[in-house]
């Protein structure tokens, strides 16, 4: 019977699909196809917002693909759960001029699960459809319906679907009946339409004639730039909850309530942390102890089922299995310090994401669970999900971000530590003595802290072979041999990394004429320059600031002269600072190089400038003494 | 199957200890306080974790209604090291369900979390909400745990049975991992119905510790002999990945198993594959093989349009090559077997796997009456084939063409694909070529005919500013051609491709770039560009200087490693030829110029040849790599080493020119 009805609804496409030739790709104006991998030729969202918890969304969508560079962007992948389903999908390929090629069947359709890369368990499934075309161009269209049955938030809209990815028509248009509140956020250029239709309201987004965006490095985003909008229910009601968005505080109450009474401890641990914490005299310390004591017992464990994805499992659950995730194990740990008697709240983060916005609550801002202890007028936090995170380290993900913190009150919007320059540090002093033969021994001994701590991290944290073997396949140095070496956190409770790697090189001296070329940087150099953009479109800026500090002494090999020696050289900017210092005392070349850098947003007219910056020190990086053999 | 043999000689035999199998007790849950204290020996000691012993039992049930099964059984212990064992705590089972009622089936999971704890020994049992079930799709579901209270020093251990319906190939056994192991066995009993073939890879020697004759009751009242094999390896160390390799698998001390023939009392003794002539058969017989082959309407429609009476053999097999290439995308699977039964339905798709593709290739060639075969063909990341006849270890089809004599290879998934020409992924040295009429076969070589090459040319101007202008010549042919037209096709334009081209030459500009023979596969692909380059000659004093190599200048020795364990296989040999012509100003002179000099590989497998030149103003160098093999023996990869330190040390020397007074 099943199949009987399947084989109705196709019959039932055929019929009503006539639509011949409108995605001739003869008909994309030249402007938009400049620069294009792909054009979206006509896309419609329409949302239609029935009831608190209840909605249906019908999509439909055709893209030309212009050249091969466009081929990731022929599929169809949507998400579905057991509150939102997917049906009525249809599919089709057309050629270049619009003919129909291809329509395909649901037995094409393939149908998977989807379980991020870092959970065991998840209930998110796939609809996929990879379309396949020999020919360059072609278009794919396709369409589906989804029914809501729960809504924590509604589907968002972007003009630009990505880089190189023009847009001719496109446009949102959500539906709700007039009893029911919803609000929405778009970038200030865009207009909303709104229409009274009796019983219900419209509000309408669209976009037209939009060229392709080429990617730009150091890009902080398209957002300022393009056309969005992001709509979000005020009231809701999911997998039994209910709530309401109206504002963080609110949105904090919804979630400190589905964490209430989560955290009761078993007995045995109750003990175990007066045991733990007897006699210790500050709250101080005792953060610092239970902290240890969580990440000697616990690790990460993923599971996200439902409402399981907002509501941590209790703490007595986690006492039995010691494992948990982001919410588990916070909730865990604030169920420990409970029992200490040092209160703490659980801090709502978009970890890698953009900061929250404060004056719009809602769903998709956040994606991580983290520990906010207030200790000594300060807030102390506490990244659970981590065995190796020293006490108060959240990485640089987590930092300088608003956030929300969850009290009992409601939510509370406050701002994660910013690490400064002088806080990601890397600190080198290298060692270098030439033996009578060219063969020289190396000496590289470097400390690294928080962000830089964090990039060195996994090596520090792998097994010694791993070591060896990263070592030997990143250092740079020509002609290296491994010798010895040693990775170190001397004190745990801090980020930072000290790294002692000895080798042996008879390589580090270029021969040319009589003379010997000694480049004097030898692991920090810049090695390539950004290309310069000509009407560069987003903002920039770099990933963290830092602060490099190296110093090399060369003790010259017996027999030669130094010839040359490059000056020193100062660069400065608005976007960091530059010292390289050549000294020479005897048959010792002291080298040293300090960079500053700083990030912060700068505007797209910038940004040559930087290369500009970048180039300088790419030059100052390369500069080489020059030694001849004594007479 | 020389490379087979290769891998089995440079294999270690490692010292058995028969007698730890019979004293050694496996029984869930039953820990000894001193395997707390076990270490990871030698240089595995600072390993994440440790498998204490990994036991596998496979043997066969029966059921009058179901007929037989087999029941695979593994019970396996860890202990914890290091926080970075962690994640053995969770264990995931794939298992297979086919479209009829055929599946394999997970039966009694136990698994449990074992801590020292003051002394004693604390046990914490997996939980009910610690079993998922993923329903990955039709085909596939995963059943995951996760194990509690996991600390460094805890021992974990996992059993379980899974039960399956697919006899043709038995599960296998891995006798080693990347975390070292210290006892590890497969025990089989194969009921005296059912002979397999069984096939050991890698580089240890897998030993069988016992072969007994025993009886087993299938059914009641019913004796059937069988035979009991078991196969072990003691203190086996961690193996990690190597750069240059076909596949790791290749080199994990392995088993496997597939059915050769059934021999039922009251019924005839049935080859299903024993031979190659009876594996060839089947495949003649297969709808999705050598019957799809033979469907010819779609080769009769389209046959006479294309070959417009063309009666040269190999202008015949280049059209339709190129017709089939043109015409069917390849969705990026592999498979031996096409998805449908007719080549007609391919070409209606316009898409297809490689066999849809390739076998639609052969039909077409065939009604042509072109002498060709299906060559069967195991990737390189599937691992090399074990040389006797099992079916189960090919993966991919392309086709063997023979004109005059002469052995042309043809894979049709890629329209940059030349004739003649075998991807990467099927370069593993040998394939089967099937001659379906006959119902004979036999091994060919795949070694490629092309190796990857590229010549540059630079032809350049030198003046006062340090600036070198002129223009650089590219000529690329082999696998460099069809790397650099997958790239040049991949980038959305010119703009971006120069983009990237620069990206790593750092001072280059580049006006009036031009690519020619992007569509005609058999010519040299040639690039050519006006260029100006800063920031690569120096001064200091009176001296000016420059790597002569520029851009193309090896930085790095590629091999790194102080050891090798495997063989260093490159897929196809490499040749890079370098030339420069730099005209300098008239009051430059060249300070004396580096010596040239030859660095050999004894006998001639592999040279690196260097030349100064200088005349008038005039200057050039050459530098030229040949990597005329795509084997190295892991002693031979001493000498590329060796090789590419003499190429990074002679290819850093600067030419110095002294500004004349």
């Amino acid at each position: 019977m099943r199949k009987l009805i399947a084989c109705l609804f196709f019959i039932g496409i055929c019929a009503t699909v006539k639509a011949q030739n409108i995605y001739d790709v003869g008909s994309i104006s030249e402007n938009l196809k400049k620069n294009a991998i792909a054009v979206i030729r006509n896309e419609e969202l329409f949302f239609d917002f029935k009831g608190v918890g209840s909605g249906q969304e019908t999509y439909k969508i055709a893209i030309t693909i212009l050249n091969k560079a466009g081929d990731d962007l022929a599929e169809m992948a949507e998400v579905y759960d057991k509150f939102i389903g997917v049906s009525n999908i249809k599919a089709t390929l057309y050629d270049a001029v619009g003919k129909k090629i291809k329509e395909y069947k649901s037995a094409d359709i393939k149908d998977q699960s989807l379980i991020s890369d870092y959970s065991i368990f998840e209930d998110n499934r796939l609809k996929y459809l990879k379309f396949l075309s020999i020919a360059y161009p072609y278009t794919i269209e396709y369409s589906y319906t989804k029914d809501y049955k729960g809504i924590l938030s509604f589907p968002s809209w972007y003009a630009i679907k990505g880089y190189n990815i023009a847009t001719e028509k496109s446009s949102y248009t959500f539906q709700k009946n007039n009893g029911l509140k919803v609000k929405y956020l778009t970038n200030s250029a865009l207009k909303t339409d709104s229409i009274k239709l009796g019983e219900k309201t419209q509000y309408k987004w669209s976009a037209s004639n939009i060229s392709g965006i080429e990617h730009e490095p150091y890009s902080i985003g398209l957002d300022n730039i393009t056309d969005w909008v992001k709509v979000s229910p005020t009231q809701f009601e999911y997998d039994n909850t209910t709530g309401n968005f109206d504002s963080w505080k609110n949105f904090g109450a919804w979630i400190y309530k589905l964490n209430e009474n989560s955290n009761i401890l078993p007995v045995a641990i109750k003990t175990q942390i007066q045991t733990l914490t007897k006699g210790v005299k500050t709250d101080k310390d005792k953060v610092a102890i239970l902290y240890n004591y969580l990440q000697q017992n616990t690790r990460y464990v993923s599971v996200q089922l439902g409402i399981g994805g907002f509501r941590p499992i209790i703490a007595e659950k986690v006492a039995q299995v010691n494992y948990g995730d982001c919410k588990a194990l916070s909730n865990y740990m604030k169920a420990l310090l409970n029992e200490a008697g040092i209160k703490s709240n659980l801090v709502v983060i978009g970890n890698g994401m953009p900061s929250m916005n404060p004056n719009y609550s809602s769903m998709g801002q956040a994606n991580h669970m983290i520990l906010a202890v207030p200790l000594d007028n300060e807030m102390t936090f506490l990244e659970c999900t981590s065995q190796h995170h020293p006490i108060g380290f959240i990485g640089h993900d987590n930092s300088d971000r608003n956030v929300l913190m969850i009290t009992e009150n409601g939510g509370q919007i406050i701002r994660t530590p910013k690490y400064t320059a002088k806080d990601n540090f890397q600190n080198r002093k290298i060692k270098i003595n030439f033996k009578d033969d060219d063969m020289a021994e190396i000496g590289i001994k470097s400390t690294y802290g928080n962000a830089q701590f964090e990039n060195s991290m996994s090596l520090l944290l792998s097994e010694p072979l791993e070591q060896r073997k990263k070592i030997n396949e990143n250092n740079g140095i020509p002609g290296a041999e491994l010798i010895s070496f040693k990775f170190e956190q001397p004190d745990k409770t801090l980020p930072i990394m000290t790294e002692d790697i000895t080798f042996r090189s008879n390589q580090l001296l270029t021969k040319g004429a009589d003379k010997i070329f000694l480049t004097l940087n030898l692991v920090n150099r810049r090695e390539n320059i950004p290309l310069k953009i000509e009407n560069r479109k987003t903002h920039f800026s770099i990933r963290f600031s830092f602060q490099d500090d190296d110093e090399i002494t060369y003790i010259l090999p017996k027999g030669y002269n130094l010839e040359f020696l490059p000056k020193d050289i100062h660069i400065s900017s608005e976007f960091g600072t530059y010292d390289a210092k050549f000294v020479v005392k005897d048959n010792v070349i002291t080298y040293s190089r300090a960079q500053v850098m700083n990030t912060k947003s700068f505007p797209p007219e910038k940004y040559n400038e930087f290369v500009d910056f970048y180039k300088k020190i790419y030059q100052a990086d390369k500069q080489k003494a020059i030694l001849a053999k004594t007479p | 199957m020389k490379i087979k043999t290769l891998l089995l000689l440079i294999g270690i035999a490692i010292s058995q200890f028969g007698a730890f199998a019979q004293k050694k007790e496996f029984k869930f849950g039953k820990i000894e306080s001193e395997e707390f204290q076990t270490k990871a020996p030698g240089r595995d000691s600072a390993a994440a974790a440790l498998k204490l012993f990994d036991i596998g039992n496979c043997y066969f049930e029966y059921n009058p209604a179901t007929g037989f099964k087999y029941v695979y059984e593994r019970h396996i212990r860890y202990k914890i090291l290091t926080k970075a064992g962690y994640d053995l705590a969770n264990y995931k089972i794939g298992l297979y369900k086919a479209t009829g009622n055929s599946k394999e089936e997970l039966f009694g999971m136990e698994a449990a979390t074992y801590n020292l704890v003051d002394g004693k020994i604390v046990t914490s049992k997996l939980t009910k909400d610690a079993k998922f079930t993923e329903e990955y799709n039709k085909s596939y579901t995963y059943k995951k745990f996760a194990l509690p209270n996991v600390k460094e020093g805890s021992i974990l251990e996992f059993k379980y049975k899974i039960k399956s319906d697919f006899i043709f190939n038995l599960r296998g056994w891995k006798f080693q991992s990347d975390i070292p192991t210290l006892y590890t066995e497969y025990n089989v009993k194969i009921p005296e119905y059912f002979i397999y073939k069984t096939n050991f890879g890698g580089y240890l020697k897998v030993e069988r510790t016992k072969r007994e004759a025993i009886t087993v009751s299938y059914a009641i009242g019913l004796i059937t002999n069988a035979t009991y094999d078991q196969y072990a390896l003691t203190n086996v160390p961690a193996l990690k990945d190597e750069a240059f390799i076909t596949t790791i698998d290749d080199y994990i001390p392995s088993i496997e198993f597939e059915l050769q023939a059934t021999d039922f009392p009251n019924d005839i003794y049935k080859n299903l594959n024993g031979t190659w002539p009876k594996i060839i058969k089947e495949l003649t017989e297969d709808e999705n093989f050598g019957v799809f082959i033979n469907k010819n309407s779609q080769a009769k429609a389209i046959l006479p349009g294309l070959l417009k009476g063309e009666k040269d053999t190999l202008a015949i097999t280049r059209l339709i090559f190129d017709y089939v290439k043109n015409n069917i995308k390849w969705d990026k699977e592999r498979s031996k077997y096409a998805s449908s039964t007719n080549p007609k339905v391919v070409f209606d798709k316009k898409t297809g796997n490689s066999a849809d593709i390739n076998l639609s290739l052969i039909s077409l060639l065939k009604e042509a009456k072109i002498n060709v075969n299906p060559l069967l063909i195991s990737t390189r990341d599937n691992g090399i084939h074990p040389g006797y006849p099992m079916i189960s270890k090919f993966n991919n089809v392309i086709a063997h063409v023979i004109v005059n004599n002469q052995n042309i290879l043809l894979d049709a998934t890629d329209i940059d694909m030349p004739l003649g020409m075998v991807s990467y992924d099927n370069l593993n040295h040998e394939g089967m070529s099937l001659d379906l009429k006959n119902g004979t076969g036999g091994w060919i070589s795949t070694e490629p005919i092309f190796a990857s090459e590229k010549t540059i040319n630079y032809f350049l101007v030198l003046d006062k500013e340090n600036k070198l202008k002129g223009n650089i010549v590219q000529y690329t042919k082999g696998y460099a051609a069809l790397n650099l037209r997958e790239r040049y096709r991949t980038t959305n334009n010119e703009t971006e491709f120069l983009k990237n081209f620069k990206k790593t030459k750092t001072g280059l500009e580049i006006s009036s770039y031009k690519i020619s023979n992007l569509d005609d596969l058999d010519e040299l692909l040639t690039e050519s560009m006006q260029v100006l380059i800063e920031d690569n000659v120096e001064e200091a004093g009176n001296l000016v200087y420059f790597t002569p190599l520029l851009f193309e200048k090896t930085k790095e020795n590629p091999f790194k490693h102080e050891e090798r364990l495997f063989p260093v296989d490159f897929a196809y040999p490499i040749k890079e030829n370098y030339r420069i012509t730099v005209i300098y100003p008239a009051d430059y002179e060249v300070e004396k110029l580096p010596i040239g000099s030859v660095y050999k590989i004894p006998n001639d497998k592999g040279t690196f040849t260097i030349t100064f030149f200088q005349q008038e103003n005039q200057l050039m160098v050459k530098s030229v790599i040949d990597i005329p093999k795509s084997f190295y023996s892991p002693e031979e990869y001493f000498h590329l080493k060796e090789l590419f330190k003499a190429i990074v040390e002679k290819q850093a020397e600067q030419i110095v020119f002294k500004k004349k007074a």
